[in-house]
């Protein structure tokens, strides 16, 4: 495993595609073989007979004799429905009947390409093969079928889970041909539906695990029991990088409590995702362990963490971003400097500052290993079972065909559980103590000794003119690099985490330079639900507004006017994938349409602020409205507008809910969201002190979703998030006056 | 120490240390994981389930204070509040769903003791637990909807989802 699997790939320009369907592989379950999908250049080979008398003709669909579709879901599920919308594409282009399809989770395997559940990219990664996969199972169904009946394929049609020959009215099921189609060879190509004939993609659908979770009867990572397991919780050093001196009081013994055992950390800047060491204590039940853990008194040794301020960091990023920094290669235009020594025009210039954030997904991390003689299976929330899967083989020395990972559902992941230092735990502990171990993270672990969200500060200034329109505009940005993390030398942001809304900001202005600089923090960083868009959507779109204000120039008018004419945006420095160059036409559609949404000229009452913001993240375009007032010093918002442009989409009730919940966690961050370290310590360690927005704070939503038109799909999960915290600056500043540079807003 | 307990309408014994919170009675040794850990200070709601038909956080419960009273779990929701559910499912309320017994446990006690609730009924009893994928929107909406009642119009504005 490298370094590069685990980070955020998709947000490099190169997308990582990997192995596509063009080989066979099989799946030793049941018999069911299975082969390399039926893609150009698969040569056409016999599928071997089934036992069970199912045919399987690629690794993402299965289909039983009694009808039933199997289809592997590779993806791992976080509550962006993507069980669900993977197998809408299979079941759509396969023709089955909904009613019959079931999903099943896939463990990391390298056979099914990338499984990386992170950077909104599942559906872009696999719609193009899914599709496939599909349509060569059906296209052999019906091949099957005019075999049976001894007519043309081409007289044979297939639809909803059963294939029909016209002339003569006979009609087979899909489980019926099943054995047949099994024997066929596997063709090159296969017909696929046209886009409007599709009946489940771009139509809402039911999550597939709706009802169980409903029921109490889904399986998140806690939930998964196995015989003789025994459950640890981990006493941890508060500052990075100690380790465990002396553990002052030896717990005494008490029914369940079965002992204790040293996890030393690994070395600074050591294996990626490696454990944070500590006190691990072992017991029977959870109670036993939490509350034995409680009573551990635990001296710690020394690192050069434990001088960790955070405030002292935010200093020095606001500092670093008021000073020249290292310019964005290729990204200057014109001469910024000789603009502002000119003095034409008004020169404004903010600094906006953003602290350091926890993911806090509701189910903290959770794993359950089970290591034997031979083998390692672990059960756990994780978005990358894949990468899981190789490090543990690695740091473990074991044969990877021997560690088995599943992912269960994820109880919230935003980023965390991509890290799977909590997996590596539960194998340590069930390698030495020779039982399964189910290692459960406490609230207040989850908190203090999460993979931060990095602290940040932007500097902007710019000459405008009388219409608020920049003819120079300086960008610096400063924060802890996300490589620091696999890096012991690494300062500086990457280049992807500078493409995350400061190096493409999609502005026309004729003199710009942008600038960054970076900190190595004394706390792990990572990224969380869109990452550096966060606060680089945060500080140009108060900026933008800043500039349309000075002006006294309507936001949007001032935003449209700033982007210029349609069309493809060529970004200096950046080469976007083919097909998902920034398109300032779909930037200006959205915006237009949020206009509309929120009736945004209709006069609000007295103290009633609008605030607008756009972003374009993870290949997607949304513009945002907040509508938001000032009550009894407390910011409230009442509605929320958006409009997201996502290409082609799967299911568009699962879109506007990432959008709806994308407003709550957004303006959870901008209300609420702070973790701050003294001594190298977190200070926040449960809900109490790190709140969340809670349901009467919740603004009723209203999304629009742009159609499809045939567009490549883009991301969905993420991009909702980035322009909330700017809105609602924006909003408050049209209702107040006053403007709030610094997340979360204290007012 | 073995002690008895009325969960779902049935007698069940767990052997456990009394100051046990309820939560990990029902979670560790009655299998029934369906009430969630979030937090383990009554701050999230996850772990809400009814006592005496009265919401109740388990995770701040020592099983010792139950005594006789009737302990009820989402498990036995699909009995008492099928409609409920039906509409949660529909709706598609839930996005990660971790959260999802906790709210529905409220939503349930809510609808017991009030069956038409406005919204602010609604904001109130729901006010504990936390969801942060942010689904907060479609439990207003599928709450109302069981009631009987039609969807949430646009907020006035100063006011939040009212």
């Amino acid at each position: 495993m490298t370094i590069t699997n685990l980070s955020p790939t998709a947000l490099s320009p190169a997308l990582s595609k990997g192995p596509d369907l063009s080989r066979r592989g099989f799946l030793g379950v049941s018999g069911v073989f299975v082969l390399g999908a039926c893609v150009p250049g698969c040569a056409p080979t016999p599928a071997p007979q089934l036992a069970s008398g199912g045919f399987a003709p690629n690794l993402f669909l299965a289909l039983e004799p009694d009808g039933t579709v199997r289809i592997t879901a590779h993806r791992s599920e976080m509550g962006q429905g993507i069980r669900t919308a993977l197998a809408q594409i299979v079941a759509d282009e396969l023709d089955a009947d909904w009613a019959r399809v079931q999903v099943e989770q896939a463990v990391g395997d390298t056979k099914y390409g990338d499984q990386n559940t992170d950077g909104s990219r599942s559906i872009l990664l696999n719609y193009d093969r899914l599709r496939a996969a599909g349509a060569t199972a059906r296209l052999m169904l019906r091949q099957a079928a005019a075999q049976h009946w001894q007519v043309p394929v081409e007289e044979v049609t297939a639809a909803n889970h059963a294939v029909t020959h016209a002339a003569t009215g006979r009609q087979l099921g899909y489980g019926e041909l099943a054995g047949e189609a099994a024997a066929l060879p596997v063709p090159e190509e296969a017909p696929q539906k046209d886009n409007a004939e599709h009946r489940y993609i771009g139509q809402p659908q039911v999550h597939v695990d709706a009802a169980a979770i409903a029921r109490g009867q889904g399986t998140f990572g806690a939930d998964y029991q196995v015989p003789n397991m025994a459950t640890a919780v981990i006493v941890r050093c508060p500052w990075l990088g100690g380790g465990v001196r002396e553990v002052r009081n030896r717990p005494e013994p008490a029914p369940g409590f079965l002992g204790i055992e040293i996890l030393q950390p690994a070395p600074s800047a050591g294996p990626v995702f490696a454990p944070l060491g500590g006190v691990a204590v072992i017991a029977e039940d959870t109670w036993t362990a939490i509350r034995t853990a409680r009573e551990l008194d635990v001296e710690w040794t020394e690192s050069p963490n434990k001088s960790f301020d955070s405030e002292a960091l935010q200093t020095a990023l606001r500092e670093a971003c008021e000073k020249p920094g290292k310019g964005v290669p290729n990204a200057e235009q014109g001469d910024v400097d000789a603009v502002f020594a000119a003095g034409d025009g008004t020169e404004l210039a903010a600094t906006y500052e953003t602290p350091f954030l926890a993911h806090a997904p509701m189910e903290p991390p959770v794993a359950v290993a089970d290591v034997t003689a031979d083998q390692c299976i672990i059960n756990a929330p994780v978005q990358d079972p894949q990468a899981t899967r190789h490090l543990v083989a690695e740091q473990f020395g074991f044969p990877i065909a021997n560690v088995t990972v599943t992912p269960t559902l994820l109880g919230g992941a935003f980023g965390r559980k991509s890290k799977p230092d909590f997996v590596l735990e539960a194998v340590e502990l069930s390698q030495r103590l020779g039982r399964p171990v189910r290692v459960q993270w406490l609230r207040e672990d989850d908190v203090r000794h999460d993979y931060f969200h990095a602290a940040s500060a932007q500097h902007h200034r710019a000459v405008i003119d009388e219409q608020g329109m920049p003819s120079a505009w300086l960008q610096r940005t400063a924060f802890p690099s996300i490589t620091t993390m696999f890096r012991a030398d690494a300062e500086p942001p990457a280049e992807w985490e500078l493409e995350m809304g400061f190096s493409n900001l999609p502005y026309q202005v004729a003199n710009r330079r942008m600038e960054y600089a970076g900190i190595r923090p004394g706390v792990r960083v990572g990224w969380l639900r869109s990452v550096c868009n966060i606060f680089h959507a945060f500080s140009a779109n108060v900026f933008a507004d800043e500039m349309a204000a000075a002006a006294g120039r309507d936001a949007i008018e001032h935003r449209l006017a700033m982007l210029g004419a349609a069309g493809k945006l060529d970004v200096p420095g950046m080469q976007p994938p083919t097909g998902h160059e920034l398109d300032v036409s779909r930037l200006r559609h959205v915006i237009e349409r949020v206009r509309e949404l929120s009736e945004w000229q209709r006069p609000r009452p007295e103290g009633v602020g609008l605030g607008f913001a756009v972003h374009h993240s993870f290949r997607s375009y949304v513009a945002t409205v907040l509508e938001a007032t000032m009550a009894n010093g407390q910011p409230q918002v009442s509605n929320a507008y958006v409009v997201l442009d996502c290409g082609t989409f799967i299911n568009p009730d699962t879109c506007v809910a990432q959008m709806e919940g994308a407003v709550v966690f957004g303006l959870s961050l901008a209300l609420r969201g702070n973790i701050s370290m003294q001594g190298g310590a977190v200070v926040q360690s449960n809900f109490h002190d790190y709140p969340l927005l809670r349901l009467p704070e919740a603004p009723t939503t209203t999304v629009e979703l742009v159609p499809a038109q045939g567009r490549l799909p883009a991301g969905v999960g993420e991009p909702g998030v980035p322009p909330i915290a700017p809105a609602l600056v924006n909003a408050l500043f049209a209702a107040t006056g006053t403007r709030y540079r610094r997340l979360p807003i204290e007012a | 120490m073995a002690l008895k307990l009325n969960v779902n309408g049935g007698e069940r014994e767990a052997d456990v240390s009394p100051d046990t919170p309820l939560l990990w009675v029902l979670r560790d040794h009655l299998g029934l994981t369906g009430t969630k850990y979030g937090c383990g200070g009554g701050y999230c709601g996850a772990c809400t389930v009814h006592v005496d038909g009265n919401p109740v956080r388990a995770c701040q419960l020592p099983v010792s204070t139950i005594g006789d009273s009737r302990v009820t779990t989402i498990e036995a929701l699909e009995e008492s509040h099928p409609q409920l559910l039906d509409v949660w499912v529909a709706n598609n309320v839930a996005q990660c769903g971790y959260c999802q017994a906790g709210q529905l446990m409220s939503a349930a006690a809510l609808l017991n003791s009030n069956p038409t609730p406005t919204v602010a009924d609604i904001d109130a009893a729901l006010a504990g637990n936390l969801c942060r994928c942010g689904t907060y929107g479609r439990i207003r909406e599928a709450i109302q909807a069981a009631a009987g009642q039609p969807a949430t119009e646009p907020a006035a504005a100063g006011e939040n989802g009212q």
